[in-house]
């Protein structure tokens, strides 16, 4: 989660993605961010994502990202 | 049937009180006969398209569904998507590109390739790409198809939308196409509220400003030292014009208690050219957003490209590499959706080089704006990236509404080589050509200012509408009235002209 944390935090360093859970919703997050996000969590956790994987259930909030993580490692 | 006509007003004040009067549980059924009949009221010849697009959707979505439920034919799945889509947008790329196709190859290799007598069927850019996401949606697990062929169909056909949009998506509009609505006052009231709004802006502003656009582009040689009086006119026109539409469009659904996805988010107070795409045309944005942006950038050669990128130019700017390349293709066919010409493929791809060049430098404008100590919130720079994205934005519109790419660079030569703003006075406006050239532009003018201001609130958060409603009933039925005459008084005198989005 920590190196979840300071990617998310590397990309937009003006969003508090510890409390933030309506990134998506109230478009916090844009494409631009989202594929800079699955370019960087790719590399590090190892995982691929498709465009199914791209819904705000999964890029809501740094939790919701961790959990779609956990999900494809296993 | 236009949707600026006596006849359409009857059509759908006719539509309503059967909607309304009907047993609920066929409130949709009387939509899917009435969107039939207005579709059919457009040209009998054109309902084959219309046809051809809801079956093979509606079958590929079955098949895609039963091979996702069945284990041993999971792997057909995306061999149905593809053949479905290649027949869906198969169709749409015969009926628009394939004479343009034709002409080139015939430049080209100096042939005689006859071109094919295709009709374009009205809103077949529209329909076909709201089925072809259903079917995407379909294969992504995001919605289940729908079994129903005639409830599908009303999803396809459901006549506001069916020839400007916006482009549905299949969940949201179905969760509202096929449930009872009751009738309710307000619903009626809000949605006549928007269409006359929407009217305002069509017949009003739009219509004048297009009596000056037509003219300067009309009469290139002529008017050669007002250039940028056309861009600036054509600019006005295009967005009160189509968002007047939607106003109109949004609203007629509202009447029947379905709320449509909004279409424009007031595109020139966008702060950048990514954050004007997110305001202007929103429904086709985020489309190629969803269907091409998304599925392009996670593409197996994309990421091979992303990894080859990273390595070349560090970890920062190459994951950025990937994501403008993408911008760039998502653009070219944002471009050739508008038309098959040279013309919107220079109108894509400058928008998609704009884009993707502010991409690659997002890192050192960062850096910049860290140095000079700005934090992008503050009122005079805000103001700054208003201003700027919307003269960027209107030296676009040179590709978009010059009739050729010669054109094009022809006008954009004679804007900065000549300027002679008392030309301006020589336009023949309004119908006949008879109107006092000074009076149309300050119709014009006041018009901008009303829509600014209200575009200003808007932005702010102010709820405008829900405050007219808490406005004693005398001065709301007085605000309706006074609308009614303007169209009346400064709408009959423009230049009637049909919605420029109805030709794609």
């Amino acid at each position: 989660m920590e190196e979840l944390m300071e990617i998310l935090e590397d990309i937009r360093p003006d969003v508090d993605f510890e409390e933030c859970t309506t990134l998506i919703d109230d478009k916090i997050l844009v494409s631009f961010d989202i594929l800079s996000i699955i370019s960087e969590i790719s590399d590090a956790f190892d995982i691929t994502l498709s465009p199914a994987d791209i819904v705000a259930e999964n890029f809501n909030s740094a939790e919701a990202l961790w959990d779609m993580i956990c999900r494809l490692r296993d | 049937m236009s949707l600026v006509s006596n006849l359409f007003v009857l059509f759908v004040v006719l539509t309503l009180v059967i909607y309304y009067i009907v047993p609920k549980k066929l409130q949709w059924m009387v939509l899917l006969f009435f969107s039939y009949l207005y579709y059919i009221a457009g040209g009998a010849k054109y309902v084959f398209f219309i046809l051809f697009s809801t079956i093979v959707t509606y079958v590929f979505a079955l098949l895609i569904q039963n091979a996702h439920d069945s284990e041993n034919r999971k792997k057909y799945a995306k061999l149905l998507l593809i053949i479905g889509l290649c027949c869906n947008l198969g169709m749409l790329g015969v009926v628009k590109y394939a004479n343009f196709f034709i002409e080139n190859i015939n430049l080209l290799f100096k042939a005689n390739i006859p071109g094919l007598s295709i009709l374009f069927p009205l809103g077949i850019s529209f329909f076909t790409f709201q089925s072809s996401g259903y079917l995407i949606d379909v294969y992504w697990k995001r919605v289940k198809a729908e079994k129903n062929p005639f409830r599908y169909a009303l999803f396809v056909s459901f006549f506001p939308q069916l020839l400007q949009g916006p482009i549905g998506r299949y969940q949201p509009l179905a969760d509202q196409l096929y449930v009872p609505h009751a009738f309710s006052f307000l619903t009626i009231s809000r949605g006549a509220e928007r269409i006359l709004w929407g009217f305002c802006k069509k017949m009003i502003l739009a219509d004048w400003a297009g009596c000056f656009a037509d003219a300067i582009w009309g009469n290139m040689d002529k008017y050669n030292g007002i250039m940028f009086f056309g861009l600036i006119f054509y600019g006005i026109q295009l967005y009160a014009d189509f968002s007047g539409g939607m106003d109109v469009v949004i609203g007629i659904a509202e009447m029947f208690g379905i709320t449509l996805e909004e279409n424009f988010r007031r595109p020139y107070f966008a702060v950048s050219m990514a954050d004007f795409w997110k305001r202007w045309h929103m429904t086709l944005g985020e489309w190629m957003m969803n269907y091409v942006f998304y599925p392009v950038s996670l593409s197996k050669w994309m990421v091979k490209f992303g990894k080859w990128s990273k390595q070349k130019w560090g970890r920062k700017q190459g994951r950025v590499v990937p994501i403008a390349l993408a911008d760039l293709i998502v653009f070219f066919l944002v471009g050739i959706w508008h038309g098959a010409s040279w013309k919107y493929v220079a109108y894509g791809l400058l928008n998609g080089v704009i884009i993707a060049f502010s991409e690659l430098m997002v890192n050192q404008y960062r850096n910049w704006r860290t140095k000079l100590n700005i934090k992008g919130t503050e009122k005079w720079f805000v103001i700054f990236a208003v201003v700027r994205t919307y003269i960027i934005v209107n030296l676009r519109w040179f590709f978009d509404r010059s009739d050729t790419l010669t054109d094009a660079f022809y006008m954009i030569k004679q804007a900065f080589t000549h300027f002679d703003p008392s030309q301006l006075m020589l336009i023949s406006a309004g119908r006949g050509g008879t109107a006092f050239v000074p009076w149309a532009l300050l119709i014009i003018a006041v018009g901008c200012v009303i829509m600014v201001t209200v575009g200003y609130f808007q932005e702010k958060g102010y709820k405008i509408r829900e405050s007219l409603e808490k406005l004693p009933l005398p001065v709301t039925v007085g605000i309706y009235i006074l609308l009614l005459v303007a169209i009346g008084m400064f709408g009959s005198t423009a230049t009637p002209k049909g919605f420029i989005y109805a030709q794609f």
